[in-house]
């Protein structure tokens, strides 16, 4: 599994470095996807319901459907090629990497054995700090958007490192359920703040509030 | 009587605006199904009997008892205020469909989320409060209040996402224990003891971090004035008196389970959190001049309060519950009354306000009141419950945190005063026609104004009974 793992987190670097807005949409896809291939080397696939839901939840929804939401959207705007998800320059490349070496080394203080448990817990460490920088770093929606999604992401890896016997598969239907509704909010946002964000959206009167 | 009713009406109420009739009387729909919930949270707050559900996902205890009571009367409140409102601005019909929907999903994730027995269905519910809260804070036309929309989800989305991860390392401890790990608080209850691992020392940090973001706590505070000042007043009462307690309850049930475990650890933790969140809404409360962003900045304080109330925990229960309940009264009094004088004046310019005991004599007095209450005057339940805490403190040998508790809330008073009393009691400057006020929009106010003066002199047996069975499971005598 570590292999996979590895590779995840390349994904998580690489959107980082390579600016562009698709990167990083591909970037969110290909977690999924590796989130998803990550789930069936832990747990052998069998045709159960609760198979159903995961390849719901990682393949169809974050790998597939979330990204392509977004770009559609994103699309239609025809904005710049060039996205830089956090700022060009050599302080916030060292910080990434120093955000990479402190959630490998949180993982080493929870997981004291060397192992498959460790990388996926620094990893999904990894993935969450770097959503965090995003965040702090940037104003610009879509942005916050994807590293929202990264953090989801990440969490959904950490989620599949535990083991969870009490989890029905209503409450995992309820979590999709959340995450599909999000996605939607994520696409409203973004459509609509971008555009009314623009310097030639003309201002509108008040209208009384409720 | 089942609390799944309380989830069963809102979604018939939903179905009913799919009919052309029920989209034609949507306020008055609203105000039907407000009315229904607040008479089975009353019935199901005074039956004795606790019991469980859909095989222990909804368990019925004091603490959702207690708490469902608060927010389906608190949304009975709103559900006038909207009725009301549309009948004085028939403007406001257009798309009250869209709210009155959203407001019952909203209403319906609410009420579960305090009858919720197991961690994850709590955070589903969260989140579905969330989702449904976000869209109601935009005022159309207006886009500063979508941005306070996008910043109020982004923070929800990340503050319950560090909660779920905490929920997870908390799972995680208990594998690290060799005990099989659980979702279900009852059952966590009795599987949690021995010393803290790593795991669950970072789960519990997260939980209070995620579900602090919830209520407003530093460091993740910064949504909750942007939110609050931007959304309709009846949205912001519903984020500040509702929802606030959901989230609140969540945090309460955590610690219920994690105090006995680690007393040490989860009072440090919330003592440090209560006290910056006061610190940074204290210098926030000084600097500003919009009256709906200093009563969000109110409300952080007061979040901070609770803050320390739970961290102190045992004698301090009974006070901190006080303060909750006191608390989500004082701000729909507030938020709502606020709504009117922005509609009167068209500024939340604390400064272009002024003799508003004699301009809107209604709002004007309920704003006094509010006011005094939020500063935690007697004879309220805020005095009552702050004063317990104190008390607590003391009691607990935290003098250093007592002292500058004191400091703090001795600071936030002045400013307030500073602030508020001129826009009451000074003389007006403008004179413009109001319609006058009907009694009846004012009675939710007056109902929410008497339980503050209840909790501060005498409360009825039961009700009584009540707050100190859930004292009674936060560690209190």
């Amino acid at each position: 599994m570590s292999p996979l793992l590895i590779a995840l987190l390349g994904v998580l670097l690489i959107p980082l470095f390579v600016a562009t807005w698709r990167t990083s949409l591909l970037g969110l896809s290909c977690q999924g996807l590796l989130i998803a291939w990550i789930a069936f080397r832990l747990e052998k696939p069998e045709m159960t319901l609760g198979t159903a839901l995961t390849v719901l939840d990682l393949v169809v929804v974050r790998a597939l459907a979330a990204p392509l939401a977004l770009y559609l959207v994103r699309s239609a705007q025809n904005p710049p090629r060039r996205n830089d998800v956090i700022p060009p320059n050599m302080l916030s490349w060292s910080l990434v990497l120093g955000l990479v070496l402190l959630a490998f080394r949180l993982a080493a203080v929870v997981v004291p054995q060397d192992g498959d448990q460790q990388t996926l817990v620094a990893v999904s460490s990894s993935g969450l700090l770097l959503g965090l920088m995003v965040l702090s770093t940037q104003l610009n929606v879509f942005s916050q958007i994807v590293a929202v999604v990264r953090m989801e992401n990440a969490i959904a890896l950490f989620e599949l490192g535990g083991q969870h016997h009490d989890v029905s598969p209503l409450v995992r239907v309820g979590q999709i359920a959340v995450l599909i509704i999000s996605v939607l909010l994520y696409r409203w946002y973004l459509s609509t703040l971008n555009v009314e964000g623009s310097p030639s959206a003309p201002p509108s009167p008040e209208a009384p509030a409720l | 009587m089942s609390p799944l009713l309380l989830v069963l009406i809102p979604a018939l109420g939903v179905l009913l605006l799919g009919s052309r009739s029920g989209r034609a009387r949507a306020p008055a729909l609203l105000l039907g199904v407000a009315t229904l919930e607040l008479l089975v949270a009353l019935v199901i707050a005074f039956e004795a009997s606790d019991t469980g559900y859909f095989h222990g996902y909804v368990m019925v205890d004091p603490t959702a008892r207690l708490f469902a009571t608060v927010i389906d009367l608190i949304f009975f409140g709103i559900a006038v205020y909207v009725w009301n409102r549309v009948r004085e601005a028939p403007a406001l019909e257009t798309g009250i469909e869209r709210f009155v929907a959203l407001a019952l999903v909203f209403l319906g994730a609410a009420n579960l989320a305090l009858f919720a027995n197991h961690l994850l269905l709590i955070w589903i519910l969260l989140e579905l409060t969330t989702l449904t809260a976000a869209p109601l804070i935009v005022r159309p036309g207006v886009l500063s209040s979508r941005r306070a929309s996008w910043h109020y989800f982004l923070f929800s989305s990340v503050g319950l996402g560090f909660a779920l991860i905490g929920f997870f390392c908390l799972a995680r401890s208990l594998d690290a224990d060799g005990r099989e790990a659980t979702f279900f608080l009852n059952e966590l209850a009795a599987r949690v003891g021995g010393p803290a691992d790593p795991w669950r020392k970072l789960g519990l940090a997260l939980v209070f971090l995620g579900f602090g973001t919830k209520l407003g706590l530093a460091p993740m505070y910064s949504w909750l004035p942007e939110a609050y000042d931007e959304a309709p007043p009846a949205t912001t009462a519903l984020l500040a008196a509702v929802q606030f307690n959901c989230a609140l309850v969540g945090l309460l049930r955590v610690v219920q389970v994690y105090r006995s475990a680690d007393p040490e650890l989860v009072s440090t933790q919330l003592v440090v959190i209560g006290l910056a969140s006061m610190a940074v809404s204290t210098v926030s409360i000084i600097a500003t001049r919009n009256i709906k962003r200093l009563i969000a900045y109110g409300s952080i304080n007061h979040a901070g309060v609770i803050a320390i109330g739970l961290g102190v925990g045992k004698a301090a229960s009974y006070g901190l519950l006080l303060y909750v309940v006191s608390n989500a009264f004082i701000k729909a009094i507030l938020f709502l009354t606020v709504g009117k004088i922005k509609a009167h004046y068209h500024t939340k310019d604390t400064r272009e306000i002024s003799g508003l005991i004699k301009d809107l004599p209604y709002s004007g007095t309920f704003l006094m009141i509010g006011t005094f209450a939020l500063l935690g005057f007697p004879p309220f339940g805020s005095f009552r419950g702050e004063l317990l805490i104190l008390s607590g403190l003391v009691g607990t040998g935290q003098v250093l945190v007592f002292a500058v508790f004191c400091a703090l809330i001795t600071i936030s008073f002045v400013a307030t005063g500073r602030t508020v009393f001129p826009m009451i009691w000074g003389e007006p400057k403008k004179k413009v026609t109001w319609p006058p006020q009907t009694a009846l929009a004012a009675a939710p106010k007056m109902v929410f104004l008497a339980a503050l003066v209840a909790m501060g002199i005498y409360m009825p047996s039961g009700v009584d009974l009540l707050f100190r069975q859930v004292a009674t499971s936060l560690g209190g005598p």
